[in-house]
């Protein structure tokens, strides 16, 4: 039950709409055991006496309860979809809200399609949390044991049968078939979230699937994860029909014995006969609401789960973050002997690496694939926390930073950029909501993606953009962002070079007096760079201008022989 | 059209059985009211002693035995009929998300489809499991009572047959409405999952731009939005449960008072008759409540089916294919004023060229102007809008498929790594079973195969999602390694240089080097020395081609060619 704590705190605030719902089912329940009894008393009196009056008292109170039942009925089912509905956007918004800081590691950890299945699946499966879980129960007992003082009025014994009845339909029937549930684990969600990762694989790959023909192979595998999940909720169903029957057995034969046991006294003259029509029609009502008890344990098994494999998401531990602000002025940025390495690696990706850069220099970090680059440029963001040494910006230290204050202060280009389903204008103003269509036209110009309309439509992934153009819409976004702070990680690798050199001589002309920070692979023109950092294996092994590295003929200089026996 | 009573009625088997079932269940409810009407009667009126109303206790236990196990029969060949249906329907969506061609594939969000292929099947399963045993029912278990009701108590019969109507009436009128309804909350429902799986891939980038916040409000509100859509679907569902529960309330307040009149005025009636019809008449309600509750969630089934159909029936065109077969030789391609569009924008070609066998081929050109387009179209990936690929002098479409792609090699701008081992997704691209020296020498060729070696678990690591990170570069060198396993006979690749360094490009050189002894290489570049080799490079530009020749020929004759060549030696960063 501990798993469902955070979903009855959510749903607990919606305390008005939950209370009316219980009060309101309530009602409709006892004033539909009502209009059973009466008619059933008022035809047994009718048959003794000649009564005008039985008549019209008749009348008036099947009217009475029959319309307080329908309306209660209606009212308790509004609220309580409402405290339903209410409480699932609050679930999503406070899943999302821890979900946030855990990108991207979370991606090393769990599928997109699987993290799919349980924001979407399972929170939309706490929606019975409340409906069949959580308030059938209260609301039946209440009116159970209204009806058995009720009926203890007429007859002890039969009020017994009802107790007797309650228990077995809404505690030992649903408690046995709960363990039941337990035991032979009707794995509905694992394989339902089983079968969107595999979609959203199917469906992110298809290209490549396509080309190495392996679409007819993974279409097998997700027709058999489809029948899988096909079969699961096949044997769901069973379970919970056959729940439904035992539950509507025991019910009906809780009448029987409420019929049994009143015909006994009443041949015996221990309950005038008078009533025994009234109290089976009652046990008959009564045991008529019990119907959504058969569908408890289903859904109380299923809720849990499904709140449990919620909370092992999100209970990831979380990147400690801090609070300061930066400093206004420009920032310079320092690294000492700072060492990183990815969880679960033996090898340190980043090894012992200090580094400054002033405000205003331009810096170029080159080495080869696979050295540590990216990982530099993720420790410099605080997206990835350092193991040990400190790296400040602007004299604060990075972890007592707001990492959101940091990252407004940075135009950011990482080497795998995302792009929203939507246009092109949609995934423009993510950098800058303030952003007018100028503004925005003219960062597009300036990465020569002049033609293209704010209104053009930009697919999943911009997977309707080449390879080039999302690069370029890439730095576009960092150039509305419009700060002083560059971090660039290959963000021309796919372009060709005379659109390249046209941005790079935009994003220099405009940014004099700003610090820039480039991942390349391209050696030419480094000789314009304040600082040429050259790693290899997570290390720095050489850093300094152009000249001065070049004259150490060391690292940078076999780069440059190569590549000049390349270009020759 | 995805017709789902049809879908219903193709399995007679189980539709004749809850037909069965549901007249035993109908004539079970009957008994049970007799026998509770002859106890009750038995003792009350007639002074019976408990032992002469025992044998009516056991029929009774009979008749409740017989109810239960029906509904328990009825319950079980609805489960069934949904299971079947939904599984007969997901295949036919993953037959159909399979079988689109590459161009219908990256429209719409993942997550809509991945929503569409559970969700709304899903939804389907209240109509199998819930309204058709329903409907079954009330055909035939209200019609019983009716008759019983009319051998009775004729009047009451009638009563019930003039407020009865009414129920149907306002269902119709309320379901109208709920339709509509019920179609808007199913495309929010998609829309969310949509955005949702966008969001969820995205989350750095929402992260680095500050939008988290944002994008919790936007969940938030399209969260809300689905409530009061789900809201007004279910208002319509419970409206009309309401005007059902009112009119059975009055229709039996009636019979009641007209019973109670015969009972206290005339004396003409029974109270066994009474007794009995009292107990008929709610059953008979209880029914057509039911069947209004169970009517409503088909009809939000039925918005479900028409999401479903409209992907079904999207059509899109396709790319053809014969069957022609090839050899393992490469073969001589020929390209006929070969064009492409995607809709009503980018638009390549007219183009002509020709491919020799063993030749090494390059396509350059700005970034936007055409080349994986151009690349997917001989590929064989996008259905050309006019012209033609010849092979060996035949049409493309005339080759059968498999062979086609047998004798091919692409390793496309941005490969997919798919969650799995790293030697399951080089082996991917032989398209069989490789031993694990054959991919080690493949990783080799690739550059990578040093990197994979220093792996704890070296080609048992596992990458993609929720596997082991790796470098943009690793992920590209990777993906190369598909291309040295397989012995193809045409290769394609779309910049596989991007991303590396000049060390392990090198490297790379080589074994395209190598790989071009047994086959045609066509390769997409921006790094011009890469392909400076090339038997003939093709220039293209905004979609035209601008020229083509050697590099020697170009640098006379393309004076661009020289300076494009100039720009990257002479660098960039300026
Ligand atoms: N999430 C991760 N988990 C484990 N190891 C990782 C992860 N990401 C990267 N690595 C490893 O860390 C090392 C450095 O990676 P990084 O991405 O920084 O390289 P890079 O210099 O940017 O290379 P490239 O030029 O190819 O982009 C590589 O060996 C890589 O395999
Ligand atoms: N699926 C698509 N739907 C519509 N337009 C597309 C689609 N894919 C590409 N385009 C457009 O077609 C044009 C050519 O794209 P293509 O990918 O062939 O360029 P490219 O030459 O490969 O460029 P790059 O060097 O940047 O990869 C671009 O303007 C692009 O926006
Ligand atoms: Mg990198
Ligand atoms: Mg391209």
């Amino acid at each position: 039950m501990t798993e469902l704590k955070q979903t009855l705190l959510l749903t607990l605030r919606e305390k008005r709409d939950v209370a009316l719902a219980i009060f309101f089912g309530f009602l409709a329940g006892i004033a539909g055991a009502a209009l059973m009894a009466s008619s059933g008393y008022l035809i047994s009196k009718a048959a003794l006496t000649s009564q005008m009056t039985i008549l019209i008292v008749m009348g008036a109170c099947l009217k009475l309860f029959g319309l307080v039942s329908a309306l209660s009925r209606y009212a308790e089912r509004l609220f309580s979809h409402r405290a339903t509905f209410t409480m699932l956007s609050n679930l999503r918004v406070s899943f999302f809200e821890k979900l946030s800081p855990l990108a991207p590691g979370i991606f090393q950890k769990y599928r997109s399609g699987d993290l799919l299945a349980r924001i979407v699946g399972d929170v939309e499966n706490l929606q019975n949390f409340l409906l069949r879980v959580f308030y059938p129960p209260v609301v039946l007992a209440i009116v159970f044991i209204s009806t058995i003082f009720f009926t203890s009025y007429f007859s002890f014994a039969i009020a017994m049968v009802v107790l007797v009845g309650m228990l077995l339909t809404i505690v030992a029937v649903p408690a046995i078939f709960a363990w039941r549930q337990r035991r032979i684990d009707s794995a509905v969600r694992a394989s339902r979230a089983e079968l969107s990762t595999e979609a959203t694989e199917f469906l992110y790959g298809f290209r490549d699937l396509k080309i190495y023909q392996q679409l007819d192979r993974k279409k097998q595998d997700l027709t058999t994860f489809s029948e899988r999940y096909g079969e699961q909720q096949r044997k769901e169903g069973f379970e919970e029909n056959l729940g439904q029957s035992v539950n509507a057995f025991v019910a009906l034969l809780a009448s029987f014995f409420v019929l049994g046991l009143g015909a006994y006294f009443v041949a015996e003259g221990q309950l005038d006969g008078l009533y025994l029509a009234m109290l089976v029609m009652i046990s008959l009502a009564v045991f008529e609401n019990v119907a959504p008890m058969a569908v408890f344990p289903a859904h109380f098994e299923e809720n849990r789960k499904a709140a449990a494999r919620l909370d092992q998401v999100v209970s990831e531990p979380v990147q400690a973050a801090g609070d300061a602000e930066l400093p206004l002025n420009t920032l310079d940025i320092k690294l000492e002997n700072v060492s990183y390495t990815y969880p679960e690696e033996e090898r340190q990706a980043i090894e012992g690496v200090s580094l400054r850069l002033a405000p205003g220099s331009k810096t170029a970090i080159v080495g080869p694939s696979g050295s540590g680059k990216s990982t530099l440029l993720q420790l410099l963001l605080n997206i990835l926390p350092a193991d040990s040494g400190t790296i400040s910006i602007g004299g604060e230290p990075l972890a007592a930073l707001d990492p959101e204050k940091l990252w407004q202060r940075m135009n950011v280009v990482l080497q795998e950029n995302h792009f929203f389903f939507g246009t092109i204008r949609s995934n423009l103003l993510i950098a800058n909501e303030a952003a007018t269509d100028e503004e925005m036209e003219a960062a597009l110009a300036k990465v020569q993606l002049g033609p293209f309309s704010l209104s053009s439509k930009v697919n999943e992934k911009g997977e309707n953009l080449s390879g080039g153009e999302k690069q370029r819409l890439a730095i576009a976004r960092a150039i509305l962002r419009g700060e002083s702070l560059w971090l660039l990680d290959e963000p021309v690798s796919s372009v060709d070079s005379v659109t390249a050199k046209a941005i790079y001589r935009q994003l220099f002309e405009r940014g004099k007096d700003d610090t820039f920070v480039i991942i390349s692979h391209d050696l030419t023109g480094l000789e314009q760079m304040d600082q040429i950092i050259v790693m290899e294996r997570g290390r720095i092994v050489e850093a300094g201008p152009y000249e001065e590295i070049m004259e150490k003929q060391g690292h940078f200089f076999k780069l440059k022989q190569i590549e000049k026996s390349i270009f020759a | 059209m995805v017709d789902l009573k049809q879908l219903a009625y193709e399995r007679k088997n189980i539709m004749a059985f809850l037909f069965i079932a549901s007249f035993l269940k109908g004539a079970a409810m009957i008994g049970q009211a007799l026998f509770f009407v002859w106890i009750a009667d038995g003792v009350f009126l007639k002074n019976a002693s408990f032992e002469e109303v025992l044998p009516y206790l056991y029929g009774l236990f009979g008749a409740i035995l017989l109810r239960v196990a029906c509904g328990y029969a009825i319950g079980r060949s609805g489960v069934n009929l949904a299971a079947e249906v939904k599984m007969d329907l997901r295949k036919k969506l993953i037959a159909s998300f399979a079988s689109n061609p590459l161009q219908a594939s990256i429209q719409g969000q993942s997550g809509q489809k991945v929503s569409l292929l559970l969700d709304a099947v899903d939804e389907l399963d209240g109509y199998f499991s819930k309204y058709i045993p329903q409907m079954v029912q009330s055909y035939i278990i209200p019609i019983l009572l009716l008759a019983v009701i009319f051998s009775q108590h004729w009047v009451t019969g009638v009563i019930i047959l003039i407020t009865a109507p009414f129920i149907p009436v306002f269902m119709a009128l309320v379901g109208i409405k709920t339709k509509e309804k019920a179609d808007q909350q199913m495309e929010k429902l998609g829309q969310f999952s949509g955005t949702f799986l966008d969001v969820l891939q995205g989350l750095t980038t929402l992260k680095l731009f500050n939008q988290a916040d944002r994008q919790k409000q936007t969940i938030q509100k399209s969260s809300l939005d689905f409530r009061d859509a789900t809201m007004e679907v279910l208002k319509s569902a419970f409206l009309s449960s309401l005007m059902l529960e009112y009119i059975s309330m009055l229709s039996m307040g009636i019979i009641a008072l007209e019973i109670g009149l015969r009972l206290v005025v005339f004396d003409s009636l029974t109270f066994f008759t009474a007794f009995f019809v009292m107990i008929l008449v709610p059953d008979f309600f209880n029914m057509l409540k039911d069947f209004g509750s169970a009517f409503h969630t088909g009809k939000g089934s039925t918005a479900a089916a028409n999401r479903l159909s409209a992907h079904l029936e999207k059509e899109t065109p396709a790319v053809e294919w014969g069957a022609g077969t090839l050899s393992n030789d490469p073969p001589h391609l020929l390209l006929q004023d070969l064009t492409f569009q995607y809709g009503e924008s980018f638009k390549l070609g007219p183009i002509n060229t020709e491919i020799l066998p063993y030749s090494q081929f390059a396509i350059i050109g700005k970034s936007g102007s055409g080349k994986t387009t151009l690349l997917h179209a001989i590929a064989g990936l996008l259905p050309l809008s006019s012209g033609a690929v010849r092979v060996n002098g035949i049409s493309r479409e005339q080759i059968d498929e498999k062979s086609w792609f047998d004798q091919l090699s692409y390793i496309s701008q941005s490969p997919y790594l798919f969650a799995g081992t790293i030697k399951e997704n080089i082996a991917i691209g032989a398209g069989r079973e490789a031993a694990d020296d054959e991919i080690w020498e493949a990783a080799a060729k690739a550059g990578i195969g040093e990197m994979v070696g220093s792996l704890k678990h070296g080609l048992d690591t596992q990458i993609g999602e929720a596997g082991r990170g790796l470098s943009g570069g690793e992920k590209q060198r990777i993906a190369l390694a598909r291309a040295f396993l397989k012995q193809p006979s045409i290769v394609l690749f779309d910049e596989p240089t991007t991303g590396l360094d000049l060390q392990t490009e090198k490297i790379l050189q080589q074994s395209i080097a190598e790989l071009g002894k047994q086959a045609t290489v066509i390769t997409v570049a921006h790094r011009l020395h890469t392909i400076k080799q090339s038997d003939a490079i093709l220039i293209l530009s905004e979609g035209q081609l601008a020229a083509a020749g050697s590099h020697n020929d170009l640098l006379e004759t393309y004076a661009p060619y020289g300076v494009m060549l100039e720009i990257q030696h002479g660098g960039i960063v300026q």
